[in-house]
């Protein structure tokens, strides 16, 4: 029998051939679907021409980046998001992780999926439903003018705070329940007699979070710190289907301005791919810095 | 065994899934021009069921009479998409996936036939009479002399008002014919006050509609040197000045999006309303029935103003990937060459044809009784031979969205009209330096 030979492996080598062939199709697909279209993006971020006539052009676009008014704005915009929601959101998640990790509390499981669902729901979807709420006909104006609050409608997308705030809330709805479910998780780890010791001790419920839960979960905060920073950093949906980016280009993401230079107008795939490579040095840079903080043990 | 079996189970998923996902061989299914394809059969995109898409299917109807077996697969695709495609589909070099004869915006034609000279098939000597169609049209297909497209409707942009409502303020539809802007706005306040409804309505914060406005005074948006000029263009900030006076006055109501400026309409919430004749087939769905009448839109009041525009004509290119010869006959036959389908999409669709003996037939004489008998597409057809010409050129588009970001710096957030169209200036400047 010729695959006699194959089986003359030893017990280990073994495993580890059939651990790299899966490992080797998954590989493969990274690269295929990742690693090449990142180089080719950086092949063409270093031309520029219009069309299909590209020429190379040397870091001209990176140049270009730094006199661009509009990408500026739009990185305000973009930390402005992050800054703010990103805390906000990983605070909430804790405390309703903590709310919800409490086994007298009735109709958990019901509380922990209402919270998980939002971010089974379709970005598109959503941002949609969140335009129509925050309307000038909308339920969000026709509530506060029937409880008083209002007198005449507000127009929310057309001033660049509330619309900057409608695509935090957004975010904020979307994505709390999605962090919270890594922390349940992660509690679920936690020994009881942890907390019970505490309570003999005296220690209050605040206390406790301080003292127990974050530190437990601190390997989870600085992952889920991680991921949100990096999406939020790409934010596109809501830029685009939520506020439009508007009023002016006030609530614009970073994506949202790559799609544009990309697809809109004279396409300028060069330029809008030194762009995306502006953003990958933000998410590098964020992340290391979150890494070097977050481990300190 | 079980681990032989296992990685060969491996093995040949991985085989699947990446001969699967690679696809560079696989037709698409909205791609027609394969050699796979059916020697009959035609795939076109195009986006408004109730006019492109309809007049698309009467041509293939017409055409099949004489070509028996003729299939149309005639695909829905928001003009949108369809620009991202073809940026898409140009820049990769992946023309397989492109179907045999798309429907693109007049202002679209040029740009793209530069960037992507290989994307479109060029028609001319192709046997189809371009001679035939109005010059001002053609001019948007023609790029280095040859013929790129077969021109489809005239965006000849009309104003439709309520007649029932006017006669409340006193006021007849003559009054608001051959008129300027300042004389509208005057009329707009006085209709504003006795009913309580704004005269027009339009989307977003107004950008295509300040389009219309310039195209009505020939004004470019482009110096001699091919660089913008939106500050120290008189016609252009004559334009501006009027339009933000309007949204000031309340004369003009921007509900939102394109459906919200649609849903004005349908709940009358307006007196009337200012665009393509293509909108007429909306007004004839929202009634009622004989208080509607047409004419002709304000005009700027500098040199060279004039009563007429244009809003987003469109033209069937055929694609690099197309069955070139069907193709061509098929659009020589039908929208180079029918009257029959003309006849037949301008009363059921508001489709009215650039294509000089369509022109000629009497179903344009004949008055339409919504339009309290009115000879609505005589009257057009008078208008549309008065549009100045506009060419924009291949930055149009660039132009426009960031004038769409200054009317919403100006209307949303207070900025002055001399710093928002700097501003739009030096960003239009910026992208074009790439």
């Amino acid at each position: 029998m010729g695959h006699r030979k194959f089986f003359k492996l030893g017990l280990t080598q073994k495993q580890s051939l059939i651990g790299w062939a899966f490992l080797s199709v998954a590989a493969a697909l990274i690269i295929w679907m990742n690693f090449y279209p990142m180089a080719r993006g950086f092949w063409f971020s270093l031309q520029s021409g219009v069309g299909a006539q590209m020429q190379f052009a040397g870091l001209f676009n990176y140049s270009r980046l730094m006199e661009d008014p509009q990408f500026r704005q739009t990185i305000g915009n973009t930390f402005l998001y992050l800054v703010i929601q990103v805390p906000v959101m990983i605070i909430l998640a804790l405390i309703l992780a903590t709310m919800l990790n409490d086994k007298s509390l009735k109709f958990r499981g019901f509380f922990r999926t209402a919270i998980f669902l939002p971010c089974a729901v379709g970005l598109v979807a959503y941002s949609l439903v969140f335009r129509q709420m925050f309307a000038v006909s909308g339920i969000v104006n026709t509530i506060a003018m029937g409880i008083g609050i209002m007198e005449t409608p507000f127009n929310w997308f057309g001033n660049a705070w509330s619309a900057r705030l409608i695509i935090i809330l957004g975010l904020l709805w979307r994505w709390t329940g999605f962090n919270m479910i890594f922390y349940l998780a992660g509690l679920q780890n936690v020994d009881r007699a942890l907390y019970e010791a505490a309570r003999i001790d005296g220690a209050n419920a605040f206390q406790q979070f301080w003292k127990i839960t974050i530190p437990v979960l601190k390997p989870i905060i600085l992952l889920t710190a991680i991921m949100s920073t990096n999406g939020t950093l790409q934010l596109f949906d809501e830029s685009f289907n939520l506020t439009g980016g508007g009023p002016g280009i006030t609530s614009r993401s970073m994506s949202h301005h790559i799609f544009t230079a990309a697809f809109q107008g004279i396409p300028q795939i060069g330029y809008a791919s030194a762009m995306s490579f502006v953003i990958l040095i933000f998410v590098a840079t964020l992340a290391f810095i979150q890494i070097k903080i977050g481990d300190k043990r | 065994m079980k681990k032989l079996l296992a990685l060969i189970f491996t093995i040949a998923m991985a085989g699947l899934l990446l001969s699967a996902c690679g696809g560079s061989d696989d037709p698409a299914p909205a791609a027609g021009g394969d050699a796979v394809a059916q020697a009959n059969e035609l795939t076109v995109w195009s986006w408004d069921p109730a006019f492109n898409m309809f007049a698309m299917d009467v041509a293939a109807e017409i055409f099949a009479r004489s070509n028996p077996g003729f299939v149309l697969n005639n695909v829905e695709m928001p003009w949108d998409d369809i620009d991202r495609l073809i940026t898409t589909i140009g820049i990769s070099g992946e023309y397989h996936l492109l179907p045999d004869i798309m429907l693109i915006q007049d202002q679209a034609i040029e740009v793209n036939v530069l960037m992507f000279p290989n994307l479109f098939t060029d028609l001319t000597g192709s046997g189809i009479n371009f001679a035939e169609f109005a010059p001002g049209k053609t001019d948007f297909s023609v790029v280095g002399g040859r013929n790129f497209a077969v021109p489809f409707d005239n965006g000849v942009t009309i104003t439709a008002y309520r007649v029932d409502l006017l006669a409340e303020a006193g006021l007849t539809v003559d009054d608001f014919t051959d008129i300027t802007w300042d004389q509208a706005i005057a009329l707009g306040r006085q209709v504003l006050e006795v009913t309580g409804m704004p005269l027009f309505s339009t989307y977003g914060v107004g950008a295509s509609f300040m389009d219309v406005m310039v195209k009505s005074a020939g004004t470019s948006l482009f110096d001699a040197n091919g660089q913008p000029n939106f500050v120290n263009n008189p016609a252009f900030r004559e334009a501006v000045d009027r339009f933000i006076e309007m949204v000031d006055a309340g004369v003009m109501l921007l509900p939102g999006d394109w459906s919200d400026y649609i849903g004005t309409l349908a709940a009358h919430d307006v007196v009337g309303t200012l665009a393509g004749c293509w909108i007429l087939g909306t007004i004839q769905d929202v009634g009622p029935e004989g208080v509607w009448a047409v004419t002709n839109i304000p005009r700027l009041n500098i040199p060279g103003g004039t009563n007429y525009s244009s809003w987003g004509g469109s033209s069937w290119v055929v694609s690099s990937n197309a069955n070139v010869d069907l193709a061509v006959r098929f659009l020589n036959y039908t929208f180079a060459g029918s009257t029959e389908l003309f006849d037949i999409i301008l009363p059921a669709a508001g489709a009215l044809s650039t294509w000089a003996p369509a022109a000629a037939s009497t179903i344009y004489q004949e008055p339409q009784p919504f339009f309290g008998g009115q000879t609505v597409f005589a009257d057009i057809i008078g208008f549309a031979q008065n549009i100045p010409d506009f060419v924009g050129g291949i930055h149009h588009y660039t132009a426009m969205d960031q004038i769409d970001i200054a009317l919403g710096n100006i209307i949303n957030l207070g900025m002055s009209i001399e710093d928002a169209l700097a501003e739009a200036e030096t960003a239009v400047r910026f992208e074009m330096g790439h």
